[in-house]
């Protein structure tokens, strides 16, 4: 029983021994050449704008619940989705009054300027 | 079975339309309501939103009484429409219309946008309504949602008063923990007897000897702690003061009238018809969180010179009168119950409007100074606010010593003397708070004009708030004329305000009425307890 | 599998959660242990229904996610209005109203 497992330890050990080993050799025979780009968090693309202290804007925790709100909604379509042949038109019935109500709710959020990005 | 899958085929299932009627009123209102949010004139956004939600509860109560004696499952037996659901109906419906009444002048519903104040108002009262006609646990715990979540954001709707998002956030806080309880009990009831249908779970425990079962029995209190802070019953009231005076005076009444009757309409529901064969196991507990209630409540409000604090503390008492008549799970304890719901909504109604009142026209918030020598100078608020506070103590010839004699006989007859003796001597402590309410009314001079005009209302007004509604704040500062119709927001000294007062004055007098001639109330009660099948 | 470790794991993570809201003064973290609970249960109706072999508690858990959704949105909202108001953010200095 315990057996079967001994491939999965073997391949963990050697794992673990090869890149050791490369990174080793990569400490050891690799030039060393100290740049001030090296210092970088990233060491390519452009520089992080990010400085400590930074918080998120307002607009982006609205559009963070309202994400969370459309997104979740979707769970009440699986259910219909799963069981559609029982119900035939009437799960069709049921989706497009769940979608209008969800259109109400977009149409308010949008008119009352909760999309504009400030 | 064939033949029924072939019929949802072409059919779909059966949809009741009739019993659905009063919820679909009350939620197609809040579409409407929240759509003419969006017109672009403040006048018309004010007018016609408040309007349609006013016609919308009148649908609802219409609806209501339409289905007046009706008795089928539906939702495939996820509500209940009977004479319980819909009486407590009948209260719920008439509180949500009391409150648009309230807000019609209010500072919060401006601030927050009519559309959106008006669709939540609306909203609220459809999940009570489903919580009162839930006949599984999931709706149950789908209509508590319901209710809760807009009241969340309502009592955060006065957004340039930080006591009022303060307030806000405490109860959703609280609130939520409350849910988690529930929920967590609800899931354990499932666990042990496997249904989530009230009527299946009420079999599952007598045919299966759960009575002392752990697991229910570890359900069953999980559920009574969190129903228990729903419905503000001491131990669990601490967030009631604070957030009954921290919330928009008319919301607080909503609050405290519709958010009572729905929670201890399910409490009559689930405990007396899915746990009533575990009675022997609850029973005991319920009836030492009324005695807790009585006692914390009314020690509580002995020391408050904030009107509505005390009155929260009052409602944490009322709260244990009202609990009496569910622990002893006996028709006439319902009745019981439903009767002082309705009462109680009489009563707060007065108290209530007439601290809205007196808050818009004097700028001393709802300090019990407000009402010094209200009997002198605006009898017309004087005598709603006396009749109610001496109905709430329960004094004889008012609707409020009714009320606590049918609890008292119920309990009596149930075998809970000791709780019937428990809810007198409460009553008489809450006399030493309610007579000192009267007492500033009528033996007190009143506040000094001097004095009211200088004490600015709402000292936190400048800056106003970034996300109000832009025309709402131009109307914040305190030099608003007292206009004729008064602007919205123009509330801080308004002068005349006819719907507050006739409020006031139509819950007073139906406070003594049904005080003098109970027999209509005592009908509908009648009929609420007999629809609970399984009780004698 | 025994039903009493997925109550085990579920009582666990409700007191995790319990614990969280009555200690932590965070208003965002104090959401975030709120979910833990209602999570807690969503596991343990899942549990029993595995358990029992209906469907109910599923719907159950399905409805009670959308739930869970909307408070942690009104939640955010609200706080958002607080930072917009600059009060503090930390539950322990919102003491304008006190019992």
């Amino acid at each position: 029983m315990l057996r079967s497992y001994l491939p999965a330890l073997v391949f963990l050990l050697l794992g673990g021994v090869v890149g050791l080993a490369f990174a080793l050799l990569n400490h050891r025979l690799g030039p060393h050449r100290r740049v001030a780009h090296k210092q970088d968090p990233y060491e390519c693309g452009l520089p992080s704008e990010v400085r400590r202290g930074f918080r998120f804007g307002i607009s982006f925790y609205l559009v963070a619940m309202l994400f969370i709100l459309f997104d979740i909604e979707v769970i009440f379509l699986y259910p219909v989705a799963v069981r559609v042949r029982a119900f035939g038109a009437f799960a069709l019935y049921e989706t497009i009054v769940f979608i209008v109500l969800l259109a109400v709710a977009f149409v308010y959020v949008w008119r009352r300027g909760a999309l504009e990005w400030r | 079975m064939s033949v029924a899958l072939a019929a949802a085929r072409l059919h779909g299932p059966h949809i009741d339309w009739g019993g659905l009627s009063p919820i679909l009123a009350l939620l197609g209102g809040a579409v409407v309501v929240l759509l003419v949010g969006l017109a672009p004139r403040r006048e018309v956004r004010r007018l016609v939103a408040s309007g349609l939600a006013l016609v919308a509860f009148a649908a609802a109560l219409g609806c209501t009484i339409w289905q007046w004696d009706a008795s089928k499952s539906i939702v495939s037996g996820a509500l209940r429409v009977d004479d319980l659901a819909l009486a407590v109906n009948l209260i719920l419906v008439s509180a949500g219309a009391a409150t648009v009444l309230l807000s019609w002048r209010a500072r919060a519903s401006g601030e927050a946008g009519h559309g959106e104040f008006y669709a939540l108002v609306l909203t609220s009262t459809a999940g009570m309504s489903v919580l009162v006609a839930a006949q599984n646990t999931v709706s149950l715990f789908l209509g508590i949602e319901l209710l809760s979540i807009p009241l969340y954001v309502l009592c955060a709707t006065e957004l340039h008063r930080s006591p009022s998002l303060e307030s806000g956030l405490k109860y959703l806080v609280i609130g939520s923990v409350g849910s988690a309880t529930l929920l967590y009990g609800l899931a354990m009831i499932y666990g042990a007897t496997g249904s989530t249908d009230f009527d299946a779970i009420a079999s599952a425990i007598a045919s299966g000897g759960l009575a002392s079962d752990p697991l229910l029995l570890t359900g069953i209190a999980l559920v009574v702690v969190g129903l228990a802070f729903k419905s503000s019953v001491a131990p669990f009231h601490q967030w009631t003061p604070d957030v009954y005076e921290g919330a928009p005076t008319p919301i607080t009444t909503f609050m405290a009238v519709a958010t009572k009757a729905a929670a201890l309409g399910i409490f009559l529901r689930f405990f007396d018809v899915a746990l009533v064969s575990a009675q022997v196991s609850w029973a005991p507990a319920l009836a030492a969180l009324a005695t807790i209630s009585i006692v914390v409540g009314n020690v509580g409000a002995l020391g408050q010179s904030s009107l509505k604090r005390l009155l929260a503390y009052s409602a944490v008492a009322q709260a244990g009168y009202l609990l009496a008549g569910v622990v002893v799970s006996t028709r006439a304890g319902a009745r019981a119950t439903v009767f002082y719901l309705a009462v109680y909504l009489l009563m707060n109604l007065a108290a209530f409007a007439v601290v809205v009142a007196r808050e818009r026209e004097t700028g001393l918030g709802d300090d019990i100074a407000a009402v010094e020598g209200l009997g002198a100078s605006r009898p017309w608020l004087a005598w709603p606010m006396t009749i109610a506070m001496l109905s709430l103590a329960g004094i004889p010839a008012t609707a409020g010593f009714v009320g606590k004699l049918f609890l008292i006989q119920a309990s009596a007859d149930g075998g809970y003397t000791w709780l019937g003796v428990v809810i007198v001597v409460g009553s008489m402590v809450s006399l030493a708070y309610y007579l000192r309410v009267v007492a500033a009314m009528w033996m007190r001079p009143g506040p000094s004009l001097g004095a009211t005009e200088a004490a600015s209302p709402y000292p936190a007004i400048a800056g106003g708030s970034p996300e109000a509604d832009p025309d709402a704040i131009g109307t914040s500062t305190p030099a608003a004329p007292p206009a004729g119709d008064g602007g919205p927001g123009a509330g801080a000294r308004e002068g005349f305000q006819p719907e507050v007062v006739g409020l006031a004055l139509a819950a007073g007098a139906a406070t003594v009425f049904f005080g003098i001639v109970p027999s209509p109330l005592v009908d509908l009660a009648r009929a609420a307890g007999n629809s609970l099948l399984g009780l004698f | 599998m025994n039903i009493g470790w997925y109550l085990a794991v579920s009582a666990l993570v409700f007191c995790i959660g319990a614990a969280g809201v009555l200690t932590r003064r965070n208003p965002v973290v104090i959401l975030l242990c709120l979910e833990l609970m209602l999570n807690a249960g969503n596991l343990a109706l899942i549990g029993f229904a595995r358990m029992w072999g209906n469907s109910q508690g599923q719907v159950f858990a399905m409805i009670v996610m959308v739930v869970a959704a909307c408070e942690v949105t009104i939640g955010l909202g609200l706080i958002v209005a607080i930072y917009r108001r600059r009060l503090p953010i930390d539950v322990d200095e919102l003491r304008e109203l006190q019992g």
